[in-house]
């Protein structure tokens, strides 16, 4: 950014008017429903949720045969 | 005051102008949350067949097959159950439109309903069966379509080489994670760049969507991961230790959110309390480098690769 010229800076903060406009939210806000998000996914979470890696395919259920 | 003097001030008034929306801190609402415990992972298979640095790997949707692509300049597609090969492919050249060729093979994708298989340079997201976001060497993102080999859209912003990328859940905008230690939100559609984020203090080597869109990750050269909400346009939580001194290489989310995965210069792969910030396991077992890791799509596995031509699948 230092080395940038007229243009380029003129450029950036057309860009930064243009990013300030979004509609943001308060994280008071959109942090609890993150939270509520994950924690209403734990259970398909496989690494979470030990009934769900109790049929791990890369785990052999199976006896050996001896040929 | 010159004009360029004036522009950097205004520039800086416009960034701090977005921090309004940050009234509560993630610490401080998962304070109370009960910490997710320890989380202890087995390698379950070894894959061995690269002869050098393994650089990128990526998952089928099937969550069984999975490509990876190495510095030896062969592509490798394995059954992970097995360990079976399904053959090394050396990409003809032929196949791919003429922008796209790459004198050494970085990255693939794999859409298993046409098992389609590309050359792509890295980083590179396929956003559908024509169509790939890829990085430029000066800085910019491109859209491309792969049957004309055309640029159809060019994302510009960025100061730094663009280190990587990650398409939205709902494909209409990606990130992109840059040596200038930023990281910018994309429509894929209207190529603007909607939101960035600084906070960072070194180059981004990875970036990874959070699975419902609203949030992703990223890890960098300074030893950091850090979670931005992307509603609230702020950092939510950074993770590190002083004991971790060492660049990140690649990043994933677990499939709830609640785990983040984190692969390290250091040889070793950490796993992160997403919401309390603490480290909750390791993956040990690389001798060198951790360069890519991915979690597969039913999250039952994380896959690691290595610069010690090895990759592993953990659970």
């Amino acid at each position: 950014m230092d080395e940038w010229d007229l243009p380029q800076w003129k450029k950036e903060v057309d860009s930064l008017k243009y990013q300030l406009a979004y509609k943001r939210e308060m994280s008071s806000k959109t942090i609890p429903e993150l939270m509520k998000w994950i924690e209403d996914s734990i259970p398909e979470d496989p690494f979470l949720n030990p009934e769900l890696m109790k049929s791990n395919p890369w785990v052999e259920r199976g006896k050996c045969t001896i040929l | 005051m010159s004009e360029l003097e004036q522009l950097r001030q205004e520039a800086e008034q416009l960034r701090d102008a977005r921090k309004s929306c940050g009234d509560s801190t993630l610490s401080q609402i998962t304070a109370a949350m009960d910490p997710v415990g320890r989380i202890q992972m087995r390698t379950r298979r070894t894959l061995r067949g690269h002869l050098a640095k393994i650089y990128a790997m990526h998952w089928g949707t099937d969550s069984r097959l999975l490509v990876s692509a190495s510095q030896d300049g062969k592509l490798i597609i394995w059954d992970s159950y097995t360990t079976n090969k399904m053959g090394p492919l050396v990409p003809s050249l032929r196949s791919t439109p003429s922008p796209l060729r790459s004198s050494w093979v970085m990255t693939y994708n794999i859409c298993p309903s046409t098992c389609w298989g590309g050359m792509l340079p890295s980083p590179a997201a396929l956003l559908d069966d024509n169509q790939i976001i890829t990085s430029s060497g000066d800085t910019t993102c491109a859209l491309w379509d792969i049957e004309t080999g055309q640029q159809t859209t060019t994302f510009g912003g960025h100061s730094g080489d663009v280190m990587s990328l990650s398409l939205a859940p709902d494909a209409r905008s990606f990130v992109s994670g840059a040596c200038d230690a930023s990281i910018k939100l994309w429509d894929v559609r209207d190529s603007m760049c909607r939101q960035t984020f600084t906070g960072h203090e070194s180059d981004i080597n990875a970036v990874c969507f959070f699975p419902n869109g609203n949030a992703f990750t990223t890890g960098s050269d300074d030893a950091t991961c850090r979670l931005f909400d992307l509603r609230a346009d702020q950092e939510l939580m950074m993770y590190s230790h002083d004991n971790i001194i060492c660049g990140i290489t690649s990043v994933a989310f677990s499939k709830s959110g609640r785990l983040l995965l984190a692969g390290y210069d250091d040889f070793n792969c950490n796993i992160w309390d997403a919401m309390k910030g603490d480290r909750a396991g390791v993956l040990a077992g690389h001798d060198n480098r951790v360069s890519c890791l991915g979690v597969t799509d039913d999250g039952m596995a994380v896959a690691t690769g290595s610069w010690d031509s090895f990759l592993k699948i953990w659970n």
